[in-house]
């Protein structure tokens, strides 16, 4: 009953879709929900509204904008994707989350094509899995630097770290950085001495590498230098713009915090690059993460609506809309264009951030769980009593993110059959309506021969119909056939794979 | 162990008596235990003849019942329509074209998914007209798992129903056969608001928690067994499926794996569990007995202003723990005013780590808790300390005791016999006190060794903020979070059952009337 | 409630020792009175700095001074520019209603537990002890699936969450089958010996002697939604017109919310705590007759 509702549901939704392909149109109302930061709320209505008065396409939006943080975005949309916005802004550390939790859409051929051209390199790559783009750029300022009180810190002591500490330690003011808290800030010191974590996604937003360097000798100088600030009594773990208005001199945050910041300090604000810190007589200058905020669409059943959706956040995300946000909000463009123009090259935020440019490091895609592994190294670090201690931190850092990929060598480099079989008691069906068979769930390991020929241990009984896939190491990036493999003839079959040319055959018994 | 008679036991020293006591409640426990597993064998062996007998009467109606009896084992309700209740008939019959109708239309479906779960997931497709993707969701497993569990609630409803049916009818031939008349659809009707009023009473609340409680559990006890997750969300990106005891496993195991962090699992929740329980201790009883002295000095004859010391007291009741918590702990960070004010008075030279040192942020929230915690007790003690008699005071006093053997004699004693329970309850929900650790701490600081891939774990993380720390990381391992669930039931139920045994006033449930 | 001394006193010591007795009563009072109004000072502060907050003008982020430099109530004024109100009025619809149903239930559950002895009486109240010792957090995540079935969640969570708050309240009966424990059962009986049914008997003689534990359940009823800024914050995720008071001023606790809204947060944090204060002020009385006849069966 239910599957024939399903089936006659499908099919009207093909004839709606032929119906409305043939006029190939967007024309029509859309009743939609944005997600973007309470901040740009207003801005965004606005820019729909203008969307709406513009575009060519007879498209008209009824959107409803509601503020959401864009740090809390993919914890939103996961609780239920279906009731999240449809356009969603958010920050680019939950890009892999969301692909993975089946929250954002692809971006057609064209849309993609344009993204590329239009923005720069380093928010492309936040944007992309795989091969695949999956978000609009927002903006391309989400690093951070160092605001200062002046009448405090004298000019001459702001490029090094062990001035700072001591001018801040006599003068009983805080320096404030958000070390025990936050990965993404405690990076900065690792980056200082050239350690990585550089981590690869596939399509589908899976984790298929990382190289990481954080437990080295470089590694141990970074955390060295991060207990100099840790040890101190002075040190704050905070990022709050606020903070200088209890007791802080020193702050390392963002742009966000230009403008609350110039409000608390005035005349007294300064505003530069990181210091270096010094460890055995060298200098370090601390580096930074130089990320992006993204705007996405929420996948789609309608086909007119997903392209209709996809053009407003292409709108959204263009050249007008980027220059009016850093207009009203001060958000650093990732459009070439707005970032080569003069007014936005003359701003003093983004300035710093230019400054501090040379030190900093593409963001990238980083695995949702390092953020919570990582930011332990600061807890970690403070509680060291000496340099083993330190070492151990970096130690319990590294098992934890090989943990994260626990396959052996084995698994990795093996091949393996999955397909809509059920392998346990070694049968292969066809049979979708069996209960108890899984498919495209278990895979059965292939065995390699002399002749470095992989084959099953047993030949299989194979209905006609039955399709699968060879692959290895459990991932989808080497799979042959690219299209299934499909048994023709029902038989009892050996299967058997060539490394080499990437051939499968089925061998009688 | 040796046991000794009464006599005995008097003649023992204070020590001797009080490790007597000790060893004599632990002694008990296996004791305990066995009658327990002894209490679920007989429990499953009387279930077993119930149904035999219920099954052997139902067989006994069908056979010696008439016709109208017969029939109603198909159609139900049709003996009380025959023979003249027509309100019971009608809604028997109603019942039942409820319970077929939803099988047919939906419940066959949700119950011929539940072993798998589903099995096709989304998929994607590139249409080329509008140069974009479109998604087709299919499958639902969470929708499955759901109306799976709901659908095997109906059916036990309707087999409860449909044996009430067939009592009706026995009893109705019965009744009929002596010569006696049935009861009137108007006599049902009143007996709802007389005999039966207790049922009226239950229904809607009974309904209630059936639904909005018993269903919840029942299926988060399910999702212990299935591999639901951020990835696995069961219609969005992928579908989860059974998983069997692999997550009880996980949690349970010492093996470092990694995944768990730089120890295991199990040392994880032992330590968060350790802390939990030392918590919980600390908070009840701290609360317990500075609000019991709260309330006695202000009740003691000559202070002045008692409603209004009360009022100040009780704000902490009144006003939103996330309003005044958040602020308290802002209050106490590093550069908070308390560690300003301490600082400008030059008492202390640096701040002082109310939150970033273990030690002191565990003293921290317990301290802060008090608080909290004082005020109820200050209430619930108030009006106990008001019902003792005078006269015992005045004796004692006559006898020449001082204020401490007063209390200790006659307040103390008469306190923790009325509040026992009062106390057990306020330990389990302590255990389970949520806001307090969240909004003073979020379980900062962070302990290094156990955090891992599945969320951040803290000094002062308690076993529910943490199963909540669970659900929101990265990874949202639900499956984990309700094994952590699961544990922390059958821990609370452990503690429950050997205090309940211990306590005299919960068992004479009839003494206080 | 009635202030006569707890601990007694006794009007015929003898002479001899009473003014030795004066002189050490005096300074055991002393000494009361300064712990009281140390105590007191401890309790107060933190809502006398709450409310100072609230009324700092010169800006709007946290700072480390109590004292505001320059006063005002824009932050008060502000409120109302934002949805705020609509907070208020779905918390204030929500506690209202849930207060009225939640006390019904609860009676009926709680009365019929203390009044009826029937089969299964003492199998119901043990299952619903055990059920109430699983941590109820994650059935949140199905009780919002729950309600999303039922069109209850996100702009219209206000019936949905009383619908989870009322139907979830009878596990919470003890306090008020302690109270009802408490009433001599011979009255009851004496009019069931009248003729009276048991509906008469509840209607009659139960609830007038019920006041203050109904006064108790409403009260705790009524308090309850005003701070539940966890399960309403999954049920009306995203959606602004959906949110309780506590949501919304916490999500003001975001970071980058903050710096904005903090003094408004407290402005906010002292319009929710007003009413519920005045009215648990009003009704303390009762409620401590309801805690002490109830609680002490638990």
């Amino acid at each position: 009953m239910k599957k024939f509702l399903a089936v006659m549901l499908a099919m009207i939704m093909v004839l709606s879709l032929v119906v409305s392909a043939s006029a190939s149109s967007l024309a029509g109302t859309y009743d939609i929900t944005v997600w973007v930061a309470e901040k740009a709320v207003d801005l965004t209505k606005q820019q729909i509204a203008d969307f709406n008065a513009s575009n060519d396409a007879g498209i008209v939006f009824n959107a409803t904008v509601e503020a959401v943080s864009e740090a809390d975005s993919a914890t939103n949309m996961i609780t239920d994707v279906e009731a999240g916005g449809d356009i969603f802004c958010f920050a680019q550390d939950q890009f892999a989350r969301l692909v993975q939790a089946g929250a954002l859409a692809k971006l057609g051929t064209k849309a993609a094509e344009t993204v590329k051209a239009d923005n720069d390199a380093g928010t492309v790559a936040a944007a992309t899995s795989g091969d695949v783009i999956y978000a609009y750029p927002l903006t391309s300022d989400n690093g951070y630097f160092m605001y200062y009180d002046k009448s405090v810190i004298p000019e001459e002591d702001v490029d090094s770290l062990e001035k700072l500490i001591a001018d801040c330690e006599k003068a009983q003011k805080y320096f404030s950085m958000e070390l025990q808290t936050s990965a993404w800030y405690l990076a900065s010191f690792f980056f200082a001495t050239g350690c990585v974590s550089e981590w690869e996604t596939d399509e589908a937003g899976q984790f298929i590498s990382v190289r990481d360097t954080f437990n080295s000798p470089e590694g141990l100088i970074a955390a060295k230098g991060m207990k100099k600030l840790v040890d101190s009594p002075m040190h704050l773990s905070s990022s709050q713009a606020s903070e200088f208005a209890s007791g802080a001199a020193v702050v390392v945050t963002g742009t966000w915090a230009y403008e609350d910041i110039a409000k608390i300090l005035g005349d007294n604000m300064g505003v530069t690059d990181l210091p270096s810190f010094e460890v055995d007589g060298t200098e370090y200058h601390l580096g930074s993460y130089n990320g992006c905020k993204l705007m996405g669409v929420k996948p789609q059943v309608d086909a007119a609506k997903a392209a209709a959706l996809h053009r407003l956040a292409q709108y959204l995300t263009g050249e007008k809309c980027q220059m009016e946000r850093f207009e009203t909000l001060s958000w650093g463009p990732s459009n070439l264009v707005d970032q080569a123009s003069e007014k936005v090259q003359a701003n003093p935020g983004l300035a710093a951030l230019i400054a501090q440019a040379p030190y900093s490091v593409p963001q990238g895609q980083i695995h949702g769980s390092w953020w919570d592994i990582a930011k332990v190294i600061g807890d970690d670090v403070k509680a060291a009593a000496d340099e083993a201690g330190l070492q151990t931190a970096l130690d319990n850092y590294y098992d934890k993110i090989a943990s994260l990929f626990t396959l052996s060598d084995d698994v990795k480099f093996g091949w393996t059959i999955i397909g809509t079989c059920n392998l346990t008691d070694g049968f292969f069906y066809t049979d979708y309506n069996n209960e108890a068979r899984s498919t495209w769930t278990d895979d059965l390991p292939l065995v390699k021969g002399e002749d470095g020929i992989w084959k099953t241990e047993k030949a299989y009984p194979m209905e006609a119909g039955v399709e699968f896939k060879v692959r290895q190491g459990l991932s989808w990036d080497n799979a042959f056939p690219a299209d299934n493999f499909k048994v023709e003839e029902a038989g009892t079959y050996f299967v058997q794979f060539n490394e080499a040319t990437g051939e499968v055959t089925l061998v009688a018994e | 162990m040796k046991t000794y008679s009464d006599l005995e036991f008097l003649k023992l020293s204070k020590g001797e008596k009080f490790l007597y006591k000790l060893g004599s409640f632990f002694c008990a426990i296996p004791r305990g235990i066995k009658h327990l597993i002894l209490g679920i064998g007989r429990g499953i062996g009387k279930a077993g003849q119930t149904v035999g007998r219920e099954i052997k009467d139902i067989v006994s109606t069908f056979i010696s019942g008439d016709w109208k009896t017969k029939l109603s084992f198909l159609v139900m309700g049709f003996g009380c329509l025959a023979r003249g209740q027509i309100l019971r008939g009608l809604l028997f019959l109603l019942f039942e074209a409820v319970f077929i109708g939803y099988m047919v239309l939906t419940g066959g479906y949700w119950l011929s998914m539940l072993p798998s779960l589903g099995k096709v997931g989304p998929t994607e497709a590139y249409d080329e007209i509008f140069d974009t993707y479109v998604t087709t969701y299919n499958d639902n497993s969470f929708k499955i798992l759901l109306y799976g569990v709901l659908t095997l609630f109906f059916i036990v409803a309707f087999v409860y129903t449909w044996r009430q049916n067939v009592k009706q009818n026995k009893m109705a031939e019965k009744i009929l056969a002596s010569g006696k008349k049935l009861k009137s659809g108007r006599e049902d009707l009143r007996s709802l608001v007389d005999d039966q009023f207790h049922k009226t009473l239950l229904a809607l609340p009974m309904t209630g928690i059936l639904v909005f409680t018993v269903l919840p559990i029942v299926f988060m006890v399910l999702v212990a067994f299935t591999n639901y997750d951020g990835t696995h969300d069961g219609y969005y990106n992928n579908l989860f499926s059974w998983v069997g005891m692999t997550n009880f496993n996980t949690m349970l195991s010492w093996k470092v794996t990694g995944g768990a962090g730089t120890q295991s699992y199990a040392a994880t929740f032992g330590e968060v569990l350790t802390w939990t329980l030392i918590w919980a201790f600390f908070a009840t009883f701290t609360n317990y007995f500075l609000g019991m002295f709260v309330a006695m000095a202000i009740n003691k004859k000559g202070i002045h202003f008692k409603k209004g010391w009360r009022t100040i007291l009780v704000l902490t009741i009144a006003i939103p723990q996330f309003i005044s918590l958040l602020y308290v702990s802002k209050m106490f960070a590093k550069n908070g005013i308390v560690n300003g004010f301490l600082m400008s008075m030059g008492w202390i030279q640096e701040a002082l780590p109310f939150w970033d040192n273990p030690t002191w942020a565990r003293i921290s929230v317990i301290l802060i808790n008090i608080w909290i915690g004082i005020p109820y007790l200050m209430l619930i003690a108030t009006g106990i300390l008001m019902n003792i008699p005078a006269d015992l005071y005045e004796s004692a006093r006559i006898d020449g005791a001082n204020a401490w053997q007063q209390y200790r004699k006659i307040t103390l004693p008469y306190m923790l016999f009325i509040t026992g329970p009062y106390l057990l309850t306020s330990f389990t929900s302590n255990m389970n006190n949520f806001n307090v650790i969240y909004l003073l701490t979020g379980g900062a600081p962070t302990n290094p060794a156990a955090s891992s891939a599945a969320g951040t774990v803290g000094y002062t993380d308690l076993l529910i903020t943490w199963l909540f720390k669970i659900t929101t990381g990265a990874e949202s391992q639900y499956y984990l979070a309700s094994v952590v669930g699961i544990l922390v039931f059958i821990v609370v139920a452990l503690i429950s059952l050997v205090v309940y045994n211990v306590l005299p006033s919960i068992k004479n449930e009839e003494d206080f009337q | 409630m009635s202030e006569k001394s707890m601990l007694g006193q006794s009007h015929d010591a003898p002479m001899k020792r009473h003014m030795g007795l004066r002189a050490s009563r005096l300074a055991a009072n002393t000494a009361i009175y300064v712990v009281l109004i140390v105590i007191s000072i401890i309790w107060l502060i933190p809502f006398i700095c709450i409310l100072l907050q609230s009324f700092r003008v010169e800006s709007t982020w946290q700072v480390g001074y109590v004292i505001p430099q320059k006063w005002g109530l824009d932050n008060y004024y502000n409120l109302f520019k934002t949805d705020f109100p609509k907070w208020y009025v779905n918390t204030f619809i929500t506690a209202l209603i849930t207060a009225a149903l939640q006390t019904v239930i609860v009676l009926c559950m709680s009365y019929t537990l203390s009044r009826f002895r029937f089969k299964m009486r003492k199998a119901l109240m043990r299952f619903m002890l055990i059920l109430g010792m699983f941590p109820g957090m994650l059935t949140m995540i199905i009780l919002y699936r729950v309600l999303k079935d039922l069109g209850m969640t996100q702009a219209n969570s206000v019936p949905g969450l009383i619908l989870v708050y009322v139907a979830s309240s009878g596990m919470g009966y003890y306090v008020s089958k302690g109270f009802f424990d408490t009433i001599p059962k011979s009255l009851d009986e004496a009019a069931r010996v009248d003729g009276a049914t048991r509906f008469q008997v509840l209607k009659k003689i139960i609830l007038p002697l019920s006041k203050p534990i109904v006064i108790y359940t409403v009260l705790t009823a009524f308090m309850g939604p005003w701070g539940d800024f966890v399960f309403a914050r999954y049920i009306a995720f995203g959606s602004s017109a959906g949110m309780n008071v506590a949501v919304g001023l916490f999500n003001w606790l975001n970071k980058d919310q903050i710096n904005s809204y903090y003094t408004m947060f407290c402005a906010g944090g002292v319009l929710v705590a007003v009413p519920v204060t005045v009215l648990f002020l009003c009704l303390q009385k009762y409620y401590v007759e309801g805690v002490t006849g109830g609680a002490v069966k638990g």
